[in-house]
């Protein structure tokens, strides 16, 4: 067996607060190789600190610790800041949640691409520029060049999702944490981005970290799934088999989902059980 | 309640000028629910905005109650309409605790019984009252966008545009707030406009929706066509296949 991709064992988030300590993340383990990975599970149960802990991008005054955190045999845990910096939007990237908050909001959609493009390929600006209106034509913009010169308070909260997946694409990461990447695109351009994703993984062997609170379309778009609640992984299982989950948290889930076949209503919702947190 | 006549919003000018509403109507009743769905980009936002006057128009008129809303808009007009952001972060305060936040309208509107009020709006969203001192960053995604929603809801306004409201919530926080919507709806008689591109929250809160595609409507239809997947329009045929998840079997003909 070839070594995965990425390796987490134990890890975990916390964050001291006057009001109390948040346990965001308590003691995740799982494996990526060259596959789409999706997370699911309830808001706030920790989805998104795992994803930046593995790129080191905690938020202070956060703590994060971890048995083992490597990625392409690289101990992320001991490596040194400028090794991290390197490999951050370089051969791992992140697509945020907020993409329109993690976007520079004093700088062009061009210009991001480009500055991003630039810090890690040498390339002329030209060529960094032509790279940059390709990749919004890629992420399926109507007008690129129009895109190109807009601030992220100009685009539409679609596009600025699309612009971060154009930036964060630029570099050809090996790893890609994408955090809700396409929660605010319509189906159709959904589908065309997923189709990048997916080409990125089957052709050049990408490992892709797919967060996502829907299920319909990470049951049919990733290979494996890992289920969040709490800060803590409570069900692993082939994406496919979704719908044949075993924990309750999971069985709940699917539920809930307003379908156009049925008009159910008030629609099931969750009897959280206080034992699922343990 | 609404009536929105030949809407247009135009943006930039030159080489980056984009009229990103170009002669949109429709009406809603009093008491409905009305449904926005379309290409991302297309204008949808824009008309949110623009009924709240946080976007240029540049022709229309726009009536909420049978008159014709004022420029800019005055404390009489925010009491009766509310907005849902797709952005929560950008409009919430980031120096703000939720408490903050939540208890400003009420102080603004002159409102009693602040305390009870907001510890009510947090358990409508699903948040325990230990969210109540936190700022927003402190926050998970969800749980700032419930705190949007808390913030539209704790005034009982008469109309909510609801901006992808449950974009960033997983499937059973999402059908809370479905819920809540629906009963506020059917209780206190409450209008909304929902921006949403999952078909299925569409169908399940709405009963109209018009179908936007660069900055037009292009179809007008209902929540009943929807669910029989009759449309005339092509595009919102596509839209409705397209929401049955994702396919491999599109990528194989282009690759063989
Ligand atoms: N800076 C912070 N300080 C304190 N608590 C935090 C901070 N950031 C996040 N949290 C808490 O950590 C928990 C996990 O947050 P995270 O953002 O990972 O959730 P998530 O699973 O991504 O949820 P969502 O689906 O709503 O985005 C949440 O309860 C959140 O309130
Ligand atoms: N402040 C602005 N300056 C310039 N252009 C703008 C501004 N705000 C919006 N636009 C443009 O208006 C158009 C419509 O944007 P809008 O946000 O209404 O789209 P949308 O239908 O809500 O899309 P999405 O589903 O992606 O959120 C876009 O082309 C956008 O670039
Ligand atoms: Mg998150
Ligand atoms: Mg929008």
């Amino acid at each position: 067996m070839t070594k995965p991709l990425l390796e987490v064992e134990d890890l975990r988030v916390r964050f001291h607060l006057r009001t109390g300590t948040v346990d965001a993340v308590r003691g995740v383990s799982f494996q990526l190789g060259r596959e789409r990975l999706g997370i699911v599970g309830e808001s706030g149960s920790g989805k998104s600190q795992t994803g930046r802990a593995i790129l080191g991008l905690t938020p202070p005054p956060g703590e994060v610790a971890a048995k083992k955190l490597s990625f392409d045999g690289i101990d992320l845990l001991t490596a040194s800041k400028r090794t991290l910096r390197t490999l951050r939007g370089g051969r791992i990237s992140m697509v945020m949640q907020d993409p329109k908050y993690s976007l520079n909001p004093v700088m062009t959609i061009g210009e991001q691409i480009i500055e991003a493009y630039q810090a890690h390929a040498k390339v002329s600006r030209a060529e960094a520029r032509d790279k940059a209106l390709a990749m919004l034509e890629a992420v399926k913009m109507r007008d690129p060049g129009r895109v190109f010169a807009l601030y992220p308070h100009e685009v539409s909260g679609g596009m600025g999702q699309r612009a971060m997946i154009a930036m964060m694409l630029v570099t050809d990461p090996d790893l890609l944490i994408a955090d809700e990447p396409t929660s605010a695109l319509d189906v159709t351009v959904s589908m065309e981005v997923l189709r990048i994703l997916d080409e990125l993984v089957a052709e050049r062997g990408m490992g892709l970290i797919f967060v996502s609170h829907d299920l319909k379309l990470v049951s049919s778009f990733c290979d494996r799934v890992l289920v969040m609640y709490a800060g803590r992984v409570v069900e692993e299982l082939e994406a496919k088999h979704l719908r044949e989950a075993q924990h309750p948290y999971t069985r709940g889930l699917m539920n809930c989902l307003p379908t156009l076949a049925a008009d159910v209503r008030p629609l099931p919702t969750l009897n959280r059980d206080p034992a699922w947190a343990l | 309640m609404l009536d929105i006549q030949n809407l247009r919003v135009t943006y930039g000018t030159g080489r980056l000028q984009v009229d990103a509403v170009k002669d949109v109507s429709f009406q809603v009743k009093k008491g409905a629910a009305y449904g926005l769905v379309g290409e991302s980009g297309s204008g949808k936002s824009t008309v949110l905005r623009a009924i709240c006057g946080l976007a240029p128009i540049s022709g229309g008129r726009v009536l909420v109650d049978g008159t014709e809303v004022k420029t800019p808009r005055d404390q009489t007009f925010y009491r009766t309409v509310q907005m849902v952001f797709q952005d929560p972060y950008a409009s919430l305060h980031p120096r703000h605790t939720v408490d903050r936040t939540l208890a400003e309208p009420l102080a603004i509107h002159g409102e009693k019984n602040a305390e009870e009020r907001i510890a009510q709006a947090l358990r409508e969203v699903g948040l325990g009252p230990s969210f109540r001192f936190r700022y927003p960053h402190q926050l998970s995604g969800g749980q700032r966008q419930r705190i949007a929603i808390a913030r539209a809801l704790i005034l009982r306004p008469k109309v909510l545009l609801l901006d992808e409201p449950t974009s960033a919530l997983d499937a059973s926080v999402q059908a809370e707030v479905l819920n809540l919507l629906d009963e506020l709806r059917h209780k206190m008689g409450l209008t909304y406009i929902l921006v949403s591109h999952d078909l299925a929250v569409v169908a399940h809160l709405c009963d109209k929706l018009l179908v936007m595609r660069h900055g037009e409507g292009v179809e007008e239809t209902t929540a009943a066509a929807l669910r029989h997947g009759t449309a005339s329009n092509d595009y919102t045929q596509s839209l409705i296949h397209a929401s049955s998840g994702y396919t491999r079997e599109v990528l194989k003909p282009a690759a063989a």
